[in-house]
C-alpha cells in the first residue's frame, strides 16, 4: 500500500515535472516590467539599515551588503562569492533585484518558502553569516536607533521575528525599473534579439515572465568551475553544505550537484540543474551562472549558441542554435536591454553611516531589561 | 563554631529527607576532607591516554580553524601565558562579542567533576564543543569544523592514527581536546611537597597561613580534599560585574545569556546579575551559586571569583574576612541564598599576611607552551566523475 502510494505520487511529481518544464507555451509567457510591490515604507526603512549593519554577522564584520553590493546589481561582481571569514564560496551570488518576486531562493532552490526563511537561512547559516540570532537580538535591542525604529514600525520591541519580515519587506523595493525593454525605447539590434530569443534561440522556454526565469532548475551543462575544488577554502565551504544538506558520498564529489538537494533522484539525473536565473540587470552582475564560469554576455551567447555544455543529463532542448554572428550580437544587444537602472540611490541604500559600536544603556540597574 | 556547622547541616540534611533514612547523624564538623597533595588525575575509560592523541589534542587547542571565523582557538582565551585562562576580569569572547565570566584555567581541569562555573558539563569532552560552539565563545559549527579538517592532511593522517577515523570526526575532536587537557597537571607545588614530607617546603609563615587556613579562617570548609575544592556550589556575595553597568557589548552578551539559558521573561526582564547555578537547575535557592574554585596555580591567574571581582590575594582573603560580601542575591532583590558559612573572621593584619603566603605556596613553576606550528590546508585530490 505504502509503496503504491508513493509510486504514484512519484508520478504525479514527474508529471507536474514534465508538464512545466516542456508544455509551457511560450506565447502565454509575459514579459513585461516587473510590477513594484507596495510596501510598508517604516518597515522597509528599518529593513534597510539591518540589511546594510554588520552587526547582524556573528563576528559583526560583513553586512548582508558585502555580497549584495547595490553598485553590481545587489551581487558582488565576483565568479564565486566571498563567504563568511574564514571560508570561501562555492557559488556566484546572485542579484536581489526582483527577488521578491520569486518562487523559490539560492541557485538550487533549497529554500522554496518564502523570504523570512531566505533571511533566517542567510543570517544563521555557518558560511553565510553564522550568526547566533539570539545574539543578534540583543545586539540589536542594544541600539537606540533601532529600538525607535522597530517600535515606529509598528513591531514593538527589537526581536528575531521582526528582523526576519522587515529585510524581507525592504527586499521588496528592490524592483527593477527603467531597463529600455520596458519603457520601449529598444534599438533595431534589441528588437531583433527579442524576435531571437523568443524564437530561434529558444531562451524564452526557460527565461519566461516578467523577470525572465521560470523558476525552475535546468540542466545546461554548464562546466564545473575549477577554482573551487582546487582552493580549499570553497572546497571546506561545499562539503560543510554537503553534510548539512544529506548530499551521499560528499567526500568523493567533485561538482556542485545543484537542485538535486531537492529532490534527491536516486539515479543522479537531477544531479547539476540549477534554478534559471532572472536576465533582467545583466549588466551589473557579470560574471555569470551559477558559478561564474562565463564573464560576459557574449560568452554567455556563444556558450548556448554551441548548444551549452557537455553533461549526461544536459536538458535535451538545449542543441546548438546555428546562430550567426549578427544574430548573437543582437541577442546580447536584447539581453542588455533588460537592465535598467542602478538602486544606488536613498531609496535603496542605508544612507547614514551606522554607528556600530554600543552604548552602555545608562541607569541599567533601573531599567528593565 | 561547630554547633553552628551541626545545626546547618542538620537543616540541610532535612531538607534532604536524610534523616529519616539514619544518614543525618554521619554529618560532622570534622568530616571536611584533609588537604593532601595531588595525586594523578582520573582518565576516563572511553578515552585513555596516548602520546599521539595527546600532541593531537594540543594541536587542535591552539588551531584557530575550529573557531567560527578561523580566528580563535581555546588557546586564546585559555592563554598560556595568562595561567591559561584570560587576565580580564572578564574573558574576551568571539570577536565582535565579549564573554560574561572570568576564563577559568585549564591547568587541573583535568580533576575536576564537572566543568564551567556552574558544572554545565560533566566532562572535559564535554566542555570542550560547549566552548568551541558558543555563540559568545568560538561561535563554531560541527559540520564546518569537519569539513575544515578533512582538509588539512596532517590532521586526516593524526586522527586516523589515533582514532581510526576515515575522515576526522568532530567528536574525536573533543576527546584529542581532553587528552590534551589531562597533561596540563600542576601538582608539585611548594604545598604539594609539603604534603609529601618536605617540611622545608614552607616557610613559617606560609605553615601559619596553613593553619589559619584550615582553623580561623575556616577556608577548608569549601576548599578542601586534594584538589583544594569541595566541587560544591555557594553564593559567597561576589558583587556583580562592573562592565554590566558600563559597557554596552557586555550588557548585550548578559542578556543574550538569559535568553540562552531558557529563563522566564520576567525574569529576564528583572535580572541584573549572573543567577550562576540556578541556570541549570531552575531553583530560586540556587540563585549566585557557583563552583568552590580550585586553588593550585591561582599565583598565574588573576584576577579572582566567577567575574574576575578580586585582583590579587589580598582583596580575596579581604572578602572573605568581611564575612563575604553582598548581591542581588544575598539580600532578597531576587533571592536570599547566601551561605551561612561566611562570617567576619576578625582576622589580623598579620593573618591576613600569613593566609596571603599559604595561598603563593599553591602555586610552582609556570607552565610554559608555545604555540606549535599548524598544519595547513590543503586541497583534495581529484577523484574520478560520480555524475
Amino acid at each position: 500500500m505504502t509503496e503504491r502510494v508513493s509510486t504514484i505520487s512519484a508520478l504525479t511529481i514527474a508529471l507536474a515535472v514534465a508538464v512545466a518544464t516542456f508544455v509551457l507555451p511560450v506565447s502565454a509567457a509575459e514579459f513585461g516590467p516587473v510590477e513594484p510591490i507596495k510596501v510598508d515604507a517604516k518597515k522597509a526603512a528599518l529593513g534597510k539599515r539591518l540589511f546594510f549593519d554588520p552587526r547582524l554577522s556573528g563576528d559583526a564584520a560583513i553586512s548582508c551588503s558585502t555580497c549584495h553590493i547595490p553598485e553590481k546589481g545587489f551581487g558582488d561582481g565576483l565568479a564565486l562569492s566571498k563567504a563568511y571569514p574564514g571560508s570561501d564560496g562555492f557559488r556566484n551570488t546572485p542579484t536581489l533585484i526582483n527577488t521578491a518576486k520569486k518562487a523559490a531562493w539560492f541557485h538550487d532552490g533549497r529554500i522554496g518558502t518564502n523570504l523570512n526563511d531566505v533571511t533566517r537561512e542567510s543570517i544563521t547559516e555557518t558560511y553565510f553569516m553564522n550568526m547566533d540570532m539570539r545574539l543578534m537580538q540583543e545586539r540589536i535591542k542594544q541600539d537606540p536607533v533601532y529600538v525607535k525604529m522597530f517600535k515606529e514600525a509598528g513591531y514593538g520591541e527589537p526581536s528575531n521575528g521582526s528582523v526576519r519580515k522587515a529585510i524581507p519587506e525592504y527586499l521588496k523595493t528592490l524592483t527593477s525599473r527603467g531597463a529600455p525593454f520596458d519603457t520601449g525605447n529598444l534599438s533595431d539590434a534589441a528588437e531583433r534579439g527579442f524576435e531571437l530569443f523568443k524564437g530561434k534561440a529558444h531562451c524564452a522556454e526557460c527565461h519566461s515572465g516578467s523577470r525572465f526565469s521560470d523558476d525552475m532548475p535546468h540542466n545546461t551543462g554548464v562546466p564545473e568551475n575549477p577554482d573551487i575544488w582546487s582552493n580549499p577554502l570553497r572546497h571546506v565551504t561545499y562539503v560543510a553544505y554537503s553534510m548539512f544538506m544529506g548530499i551521499e558520498n560528499y567526500m568523493n564529489i567533485r561538482r556542485d550537484v545543484g537542485a538535486h538537494v531537492r529532490t534527491h533522484k536516486s539515479d543522479g539525473s537531477d544531479i547539476g540543474k540549477f534554478m534559471t536565473p532572472t536576465l533582467r540587470e545583466l549588466t551589473f552582475t557579470a560574471p555569470y551562472m551559477h558559478n561564474g564560469t562565463i564573464k560576459t554576455l557574449d560568452d554567455v551567447v556563444a556558450f548556448y549558441n554551441r548548444g551549452g555544455g557537455t553533461d549526461p543529463n544536459k536538458d535535451r532542448r538545449i542543441e546548438p542554435l546555428g546562430l550567426s554572428k549578427e544574430e548573437r550580437a543582437n541577442l546580447v544587444a536584447f539581453l542588455k536591454s533588460l537592465s535598467g537602472e542602478a538602486l544606488t540611490g536613498p531609496d535603496h541604500v542605508w544612507q547614514e553611516k551606522i554607528n556600530v559600536n554600543y552604548a552602555a544603556i545608562e541607569d541599567w540597574l533601573d531599567k528593565k531589561n | 563554631m561547630a554547633k553552628r556547622k551541626a545545626l546547618s547541616r542538620a537543616i540541610i540534611a532535612t531538607s534532604l529527607g536524610l534523616v529519616a533514612l539514619g544518614l543525618g547523624s554521619t554529618a560532622s564538623a570534622d568530616s571536611n576532607p584533609p588537604l593532601a597533595a595531588l595525586g594523578p588525575p582520573p582518565i576516563p575509560h572511553d578515552n585513555p591516554q596516548t602520546p599521539e592523541k595527546i600532541k593531537l589534542g594540543k594541536l587542535l587547542f591552539f588551531d584557530s580553524r575550529i573557531g567560527g571565523d578561523a580566528s580563535v582557538s581555546c588557546a586564546d582565551c585559555h592563554m598560556p601565558k595568562q595561567g591559561w585562562g584570560f587576565n580580564d576580569p572578564i574573558s574576551r569572547g568571539y570577536p565582535g562579542v565579549i564573554h560574561w565570566r572570568n576564563s577559568q584555567t585549564v591547568v587541573n581541569a583535568a580533576y575536576l567533576g564537572k566543568l564551567f562555573w556552574v558544572g554545565a558539563a560533566k566532562s572535559l569532552e564535554n566542555q570542550a564543543p560547549g566552548a568551541a560552539l558558543g555563540a559568545v565563545s568560538g561561535n563554531g559549527e560541527r559540520d564546518m569544523v569537519e569539513a575544515r579538517l578533512a582538509f588539512i592532511p596532517e590532521y586526516v593522517k593524526r586522527f586516523n592514527q589515533v582514532f581510526g577515523d576515515d575522515w576526522p570526526k568532530v567528536n574525536n575532536v573533543w576527546k584529542a581536546m581532553a587528552a590534551f587537557e589531562r597533561t596540563l597537571i600542576h601538582d608539585n607545588t611548594p604545598f604539594d611537597q609539603y604534603m609529601r614530607g618536605d617540611k622545608s617546603a614552607l616557610s613559617e609563615q606560609q605553615v601559619r597561613g596553613l593553619a589559619l587556613f584550615q582553623g580561623k579562617a575556616n577556608c577548608i570548609e569549601c576548599h578542601n580534599g586534594p584538589l583544594l575544592t569541595d566541587q560544591k556550589y555557594y553564593n559567597l556575595g561576589v558583587p556583580r560585574a562592573e562592565d554590566w553597568l558600563e559597557s554596552g557589548l557586555a550588557q548585550i552578551t548578559f542578556r543574550y545569556e538569559q535568553y540562552a539559558k531558557g529563563v522566564t521573561e520576567e525574569l529576564y526582564r528583572k535580572i541584573k546579575d549572573d543567577a550562576g547555578l540556578y541556570y541549570r537547575t531552575k531553583q530560586k535557592s540556587d540563585m549566585g551559586k557557583f563552583r568552590t574554585a580550585p586553588l593550585r596555580y591561582i599565583a598565574y591567574t588573576a584576577p579572582y571569583m566567577h567575574n574576575g571581582s578580586f585582583f590579587d590575594f589580598e582583596e580575596v582573603v579581604e572578602f572573605y574576612n568581611d564575612g563575604g560580601g553582598d548581591n542581588d542575591f544575598t539580600d532578597s532583590t531576587m533571592a536570599k541564598t547566601k551561605t551561612d558559612l561566611l562570617k567576619p573572621l576578625g582576622l589580623t593584619d598579620e593573618e591576613k599576611e600569613d593566609l596571603v603566603a599559604f595561598l603563593e605556596a599553591l602555586s610552582g613553576e609556570e607552565i610554559k607552551m608555545p604555540t606549535p606550528k599548524l598544519p595547513r590546508y590543503a586541497p583534495l585530490p581529484a577523484v574520478a566523475s560520480t555524475n
